[in-house]
């Protein structure tokens, strides 16, 4: 936002400020250990927007609230998660509390949880200017008020006196985005923003996301479970299943020639506005994985059409298949035609 | 529309009281559904679509009589279901099901899926022996998609789509005629979506059972649903055939609604500024005057906060509350 200080020492565009290396994400549960994500690795540059695409369990919310320290209490994360070369997998708490909210800042699905209720928006807004950039409060409050308008929160300087309840819930996703952008962060997670809204207010939101993006040249990270979302907005897409990366490349590539069975079977089973809605839907049998029970092979082979023995005694590998993309899948041997 | 609808709905309102505006003020209401009317032929699916507030749910749970309407009728075979005491419509409920968005919150933690899906045969047939119940229930289960030996398990032993599942099979175990989904498929991730869909799809042309499928994705609409109508703050704004409403919708809110429907498609941009709608929805309990869509309308002019626009039937059908439609259409 461009009436906020920004830092100097902004990375430049095109340079990695985010380097994921083989995370590895397991929770203690009663019964046993179960691994939310496996052996993930991704880049995310500056000034890129990246889509994280997968169903509930995928383990895409997780990876992130383990980059941000914020598993929950029986989960631990092993690999590596650099921040401009800083680990934050394991770092202490001080260095997390200076750069969450800071250099880099997260955005819930809900946003009313993620305000404090008894405080007016302004004064949350506030505080992370005091707290982060030791402005006096006023000042603070000042630039609170501008930080609203930047996202086009009507009556911007009413609004900062009201509380969290008294916004409606396209409002409220403003000013967590408006909270999240305070310190011009250098990443910004956002975790099914548009979820819980309305498609008008999804696609208010989703604009308001990539102007920022483009007047910050912040790196984005959009979890979604909808592909449809990551088409009008990001530049790489992750697709993730049963805890590990299946599909990863250019958004424009992915989603004209989806290589993977997974991500092409998502695509054809969404519907559109524009495929005959007379003709049934591709569908995608049988449940998402459960995490607990995943077959010793490919996660998706009990759901692909196309699996055959080696998909259920060997997990595939991520591998290369052209420039910037890569597949795990045994069907699929680099640069090799095959049928869809 | 046919005159052997199984379901008119004729000016359906729906007020919520709302309490006193300060201790002696007048008592407030909010007007959930306002003047709703439309036809249901057998085995159509109506779309109702619109934003969070604008009533669909609403309407829904008139239909169903779950709320009484303040004003209008539900006439379901002729019958004014409005009318009918809470007795009286006992017969009347194994003929209209439903389906809610949240499925584990809408099964009994503490029954078996057996006997969740076969109580309705329980209450609407109770002459039925245990055995016929079984064999309907296992047939049902299986239908639905699922094992009938899983009869003798929990919901909460079920994912999402499962349960979702379980929902629809002991909707339609009864074999009712009309079925109201409301949001059946928002809370599934995306490949159960498909999944659900496909099976009302199938029951609807196999039973013959009529739909009304709520939900506020464009894009499920157009494919359940062989007609459309759309609700802002209470009221229908447009209603139309399926591919004409899809190919050229009349009403700026449809239009608004339809720009903002996400495609995976790289090559086509987010809906620009001027396609969207500013701002959200204002509070049902305090509606614009005129037409109540005027507020968030880019074509809105003077006249719209005058008088209510009706809503106008066209040539074929289709009906449209805009007091300048004809004149943007020329443009």
């Amino acid at each position: 936002m461009p009436s906020t200080p920004v830092t100097a020492d902004r990375a430049p565009a095109g340079t990695t400020v985010l380097e994921c290396r083989d995370l590895t994400v397991r929770f203690r549960t009663d019964r046993g250990e179960v691994a939310a994500v496996s052996d993930l690795s991704f880049d995310l540059r500056a000034g890129e927007c990246l889509g994280v695409v997968g169903e509930s369990g995928s383990g895409k919310s997780q990876t992130f609230l383990a980059a941000f320290g914020l598993l929950a209490g029986n989960g631990r994360a092993s690999g590596s998660i650099r921040y401009r070369g800083e680990e934050l997998l394991g770092a202490p708490p001080e260095t997390l509390d200076r750069l969450r909210g800071d250099r880099l800042a997260m955005v819930f699905q809900d946003a009313l949880s993620g305000l404090t209720p008894t405080m007016r928006i302004g004064d949350q807004l506030a505080e992370v200017l005091v707290r982060h950039r030791g402005l006096p409060r006023r000042e603070a409050q000042d630039r609170a008020v501008q930080a609203l308008a930047a996202v086009r929160v009507p009556d911007p300087g009413v609004r900062a006196r009201s509380y969290p309840f008294e916004l409606s819930g396209g409002q409220r996703q403003r000013v967590m985005i408006a909270l999240a952008m305070l310190c011009g962060p250098e990443v910004l997670v956002a975790d099914e923003p548009t979820t819980a809204l309305d498609v008008t207010v999804q696609a208010q939101v989703l604009r308001l996301l990539r102007g920022l993006r483009d007047e910050t040249g912040s790196a984005l990270v959009l979890i979604t479970h909808d592909l449809a979302v990551v088409a009008g907005l990001c530049d790489h897409v992750l697709v993730m299943y049963g805890g590990r990366a299946v599909e990863t490349g250019p958004v424009r590539e992915v989603l004209r020639a989806p290589r993977h069975p997974y991500t092409r079977a998502l695509l054809r089973s969404m519907p559109s506005l524009t495929a005959d809605p007379d003709v049934d839907l591709a569908v995608i049998p049988g449940q998402p994985p459960d995490l607990e029970n995943l077959p010793p092979g490919c996660a998706f082979a009990p759901r692909c059409g196309r699996a055959h023995d080696a998909c259920t005694a060997d997990r595939p590998a991520l591998r290369a298949t052209g420039p910037g993309r890569a597949s795990a899948c045994h069907l699929d041997d680099a640069g090799g035609h095959h049928g869809v | 529309m046919a005159s052997d609808a199984v379901l008119r709905v004729a000016n359906v309102t729906v007020d919520y009281p709302l309490g006193r505006a300060g201790l002696f003020g007048p008592r407030r209401i909010l007007r959930a559904v306002d003047d709703v009317s439309f036809e249901l032929a057998p085995g159509e699916c109506l779309g109702v679509v619109g934003e969070s507030g604008c009533g669909k749910s609403s309407l829904g749970r008139a239909i169903l009589q779950l709320v009484r309407p303040t004003a209008g009728s539900v006439s379901f075979d002729g019958v004014d279901l409005c009318r009918l005491s809470t007795a009286a419509l006992k017969p009347y409920r194994r003929d209209l099901q439903v389906v809610f968005q949240d499925p584990l919150a809408s099964l009994n933690p503490r029954m078996t899926v057996a006997e969740i899906v076969g109580e309705p045969l329980a209450v609407h047939r109770p002459g039925i022996d245990a055995r016929a119940r079984q064999r309907e229930v296992d047939r049902m289960l299986e239908r639905v998609g699922l094992r009938a030996g899983m009869g003798g398990r929990y919901p909460n032993e079920f994912s999402g789509g499962q349960a979702q599942r379980i929902s629809i099979a002991r909707a339609m175990i009864a074999g009712p005629r009309v079925l109201v989904c409301d949001e059946p498929v928002s809370s599934l991730d995306v490949s159960i979506q498909a999944q659900i869909c496909n099976l009302l799809r199938e029951l609807q042309r196999e039973t013959g059972v009529a739909l009304v499928f709520i939900s506020h994705d464009l894009a499920i609409v157009r494919y359940m649903s062989q007609r459309v109508l759309v609700m802002y703050l209470g009221r229908v704004m447009e209603e139309g055939r399926r591919d004409a409403f899809f190919a050229g919708p009349r009403h700026p809110y449809s239009q608004a609604l339809i720009a903002a429907v996400p495609v995976p498609d790289p090559d086509r941009d987010i809906a620009g500024e001027e396609a969207l709608l500013a701002g959200d929805p204002p509070s049902p309990a305090n509606p614009p005057s005129g037409c109540v869509f005027r507020t968030r309308c880019r074509h809105a002019v003077a006249a719209c906060a005058g008088d209510r626009p009706p809503l106008e039937t066209l040539d074929g059908g289709a009906r449209v509350a805009c007091g300048r439609w004809r004149e943007l259409a020329g443009n």
